[in-house]
């Protein structure tokens, strides 16, 4: 009987901690650019939730004379290693305030330097030795964050159940946002206009 | 019966046959100025932006004068690609670092080669025929480059090769001249132009803007330097319109349909001293326009119905057009009645009409009136002056432009000019056009010019250019 009791325990744990756990997904319409590529989708702020700072790096490569990826969102309190993997100097720097306008100076190839995003941000990052060089990184209030690929689609994992401002982000297009209630799996698509 | 002229006497007819000669000299090397860059930028047919090249449609018109951009352009249009010469977040930098631009993703040239058979028919003295066949192949060829750099600026060229008969050639830097697009305030309002390029005083109806192989020239080569004023025309003496300045120019657009132009150039030359100008003194110009219906003038299609043949509308455009020069102390020998050595200087020399353009559907009707004043002063040889005249002349056309179907379109046009001296004849010519566009950048024109005064004088040209 207790065995039976703790099996049902166990079974009803496993299967009620997914189903409580959904996923937006859809597709960013980039209007008038190449690609939909690059746009970010996130949850924005959830009132009276916050989420600690992950102890992993994320990485922000510079290869090929490019930032790489091109748009990296990482949560508020992520520390971002920026890699050099060119054989040529590269530098990092922001012209953001939210960023404290960083200047990480120049490192040869192999070599990282790092920085924390400790509020969140939208920061520009350039290259002064390589002025065409552009990337970005945002950093989000929340963990539930996709970013789109060439055809536009995204897909955000593990996201409660629940209602929540979701906004996308692109380099080049305006934001926009729009309350998504979430219950399983969750489609929303948004269009992007200059 | 008439006695044959034969090849060795050739040179002698032409001394005596003057009228034909000029009709030839003007007939020769016209610009070419349809540009095969901009369809390998937007991987789109030069119908696009010509009715056929180089004349524009309306929306050819719009991109030239967005400084070589499409209406509302996107990122999505534009197939090549830019190189990037900076990040756009460099703008929040400067001045702490150059402000970010582009380069054109493909290097931005073009050529265009034209070739002609030139059929001249004229009288001599005694009446007797003269013609002359002449296979001018190639008669010229250009290299054009032309795009955007970056947001506000862009940029057009023009090499000219014309070949000589002898097989030489003459080059010319036909157009050099950089835009500077919407630098401030509202867009397309206000534009600069620096370099050597034809004026938009211009707009429309020089050379490098009409469908026929040859220009109107009762426009632009009336020679107004004469004793008792011009007589006739004569290419590169004195100034009735300039067809290329060397200059700065400001112009734009106003609320979609006015538009604007004023402009600052050289004015004659070159100077004794290795100069381009003749003298310190500038000539100016200026031209206001005003388009009624069909697209407007930015390409803006706001409220309007147009059909899906993209020549086609129903607009008129009306525009005033004045130019303002100074030839004070350039001499121009020429020889009295009784021999003597004079020099006529023409001091100052204004011109100002009014040009005209109506399309209705496959018709394109346009042309300008024109008026001009020149206070010419004959000195002699040591400089004394002798008299002192203000000779007007007059001068207009009209030409009609017809798309028959878009491969086949016909053109014809009447010039005409009462010259500055009383008692030389008018100027009148009919120029007849026929064009079969072959492909969308090669095309075959036949054209006949007739000399309406000498109205013996003709001559029949069939034209062939690609480019690409």
């Amino acid at each position: 009987m207790k065995t039976a009791l703790l099996l049902s325990l166990v079974l009803l744990v496993a299967v009620a901690g997914p189903l409580a756990a959904g996923e937006i997904h859809g597709h960013v319409t980039a209007k008038g650019l190449r690609t939909s590529a690059d746009a970010v989708v996130y949850v924005d702020q959830i009132a009276g939730k916050s989420f600690p700072a992950p102890a992993a790096h994320a990485l922000m490569d510079q290869k090929d004379l490019q930032f790489q990826p091109h748009v990296l969102p990482v949560l508020v309190g992520t520390t971002v290693d920026f890699l050099n993997s060119d054989a040529v100097l590269h530098n990092v720097f922001s012209p953001d305030k939210c960023a404290d306008r960083f200047n990480l100076g120049s490192w040869p190839q192999g070599h990282k330097k790092s920085y924390t995003f400790k509020k969140p941000c939208i920061a520009a990052l350039l290259c002064n030795v390589h002025p065409e060089m552009e990337g970005f990184i945002l950093a989000l209030p929340t963990p539930y964050f996709a970013v789109t690929d060439a055809s536009g689609a995204y897909d955000i994992k593990g996201v409660p159940d629940g209602a929540y401002t979701v906004k996308v982000w692109h380099p080049k297009l305006k934001s926009v946002s729009q309350q998504v209630t979430v219950s399983g799996s969750t489609e929303a698509s948004f269009e992007l206009t200059k | 019966m008439k006695a044959k002229i034969s090849v060795s006497t050739r040179a002698t007819v032409w001394g005596v046959t003057a009228a034909m000669g000029l009709l030839l000299a003007l007939a020769a090397a016209s610009p070419a100025h349809a540009v095969p860059v901009f369809a390998r930028k937007y991987h789109t047919s030069c119908q696009t932006c010509h009715t056929v090249f180089p004349k524009l449609n309306p929306f050819g018109e719009a991109f030239r004068l967005l400084g070589y951009r499409m209406p509302g352009e996107t990122e999505e249009q534009v197939k090549e690609a830019p190189v990037s010469l900076g990040a756009e977040a460099y703008k929040r930098v400067w001045p702490k670092a150059v402000y970010p631009g582009d380069l054109p993703g493909v290097v931005p040239l073009a050529i265009n080669v034209k070739m002609a058979d030139i059929y001249a028919s004229s009288h001599d003295e005694s009446g007797n025929q003269i013609t002359h066949n002449d296979f001018q192949f190639p008669q010229e060829a250009n290299i054009f480059s032309a795009g955007t750099l970056g947001e506000h600026f862009s940029f057009f060229g023009e090499f000219t090769f014309a070949e000589t008969p002898d097989g030489g050639s003459e080059t010319e830097i036909e157009h050099a001249q950089l835009h500077v697009n919407s630098p401030f305030g509202p867009p397309h309002l206000i534009n600069f132009k620096i370099g050597k390029f034809s004026p938009d005083l211009e707009d429309r109806f020089q050379e490098m803007w009409l469908m026929t192989n040859n220009g109107v020239d009762t426009l632009f080569d009336y020679n107004p330097i004469g004793v008792n004023g011009g007589t006739g025309l004569e290419e590169d003496v004195g100034i009735s319109l300039p067809a290329l300045v060397k200059g700065i120019e400001m112009y734009g657009i106003a609320h979609h349909r006015l538009f604007y132009t004023v402009g600052v150039t050289n004015g004659l030359g070159p100077g004794p001293n290795d100069t381009a100008d003749g003298n310190s003194s500038k000539d100016i110009y200026a031209r206001v326009d005003y388009k009624f219906g069909g697209m407007g003038l930015d390409g803006d299609t706001t409220g309007v119905d147009l059909p899906p043949e993209n020549w086609r509308e129903n607009s008129f455009r009306l525009g005033l057009l004045g130019y303002d020069g100074d030839g004070s102390g350039i001499d121009f020998p020429v020889e009295g009645e009784d021999g003597l050595a004079l020099n006529i200087q023409d001091r100052r020399y204004q011109r100002y009409g009014v040009f005209g353009s109506w399309i209705w559907k496959d018709l394109n009707v346009f042309g300008v009136a024109l008026h001009g004043t020149d206070t010419l002063r004959v000195n002699d040889a040591s400089g004394i002056e002798i008299s002192e005249s203000k000779p007007s002349y007059d001068t207009w056309f009209v030409q009609a432009d017809y798309v028959i179907r878009p491969p086949f379109q016909v053109s014809l046009r009447y010039e005409d000019l009462k010259p500055g001296d009383q008692s030389a004849p008018d100027v009148r010519f009919l120029n007849a056009n026929f064009t079969y566009l072959m492909r969308a950048n090669i095309k075959t024109m036949l054209e006949y010019r007739r000399d309406l005064e000498e109205s013996q004088n003709y001559e029949i040209a069939a034209v062939l250019r690609f480019a690409y």
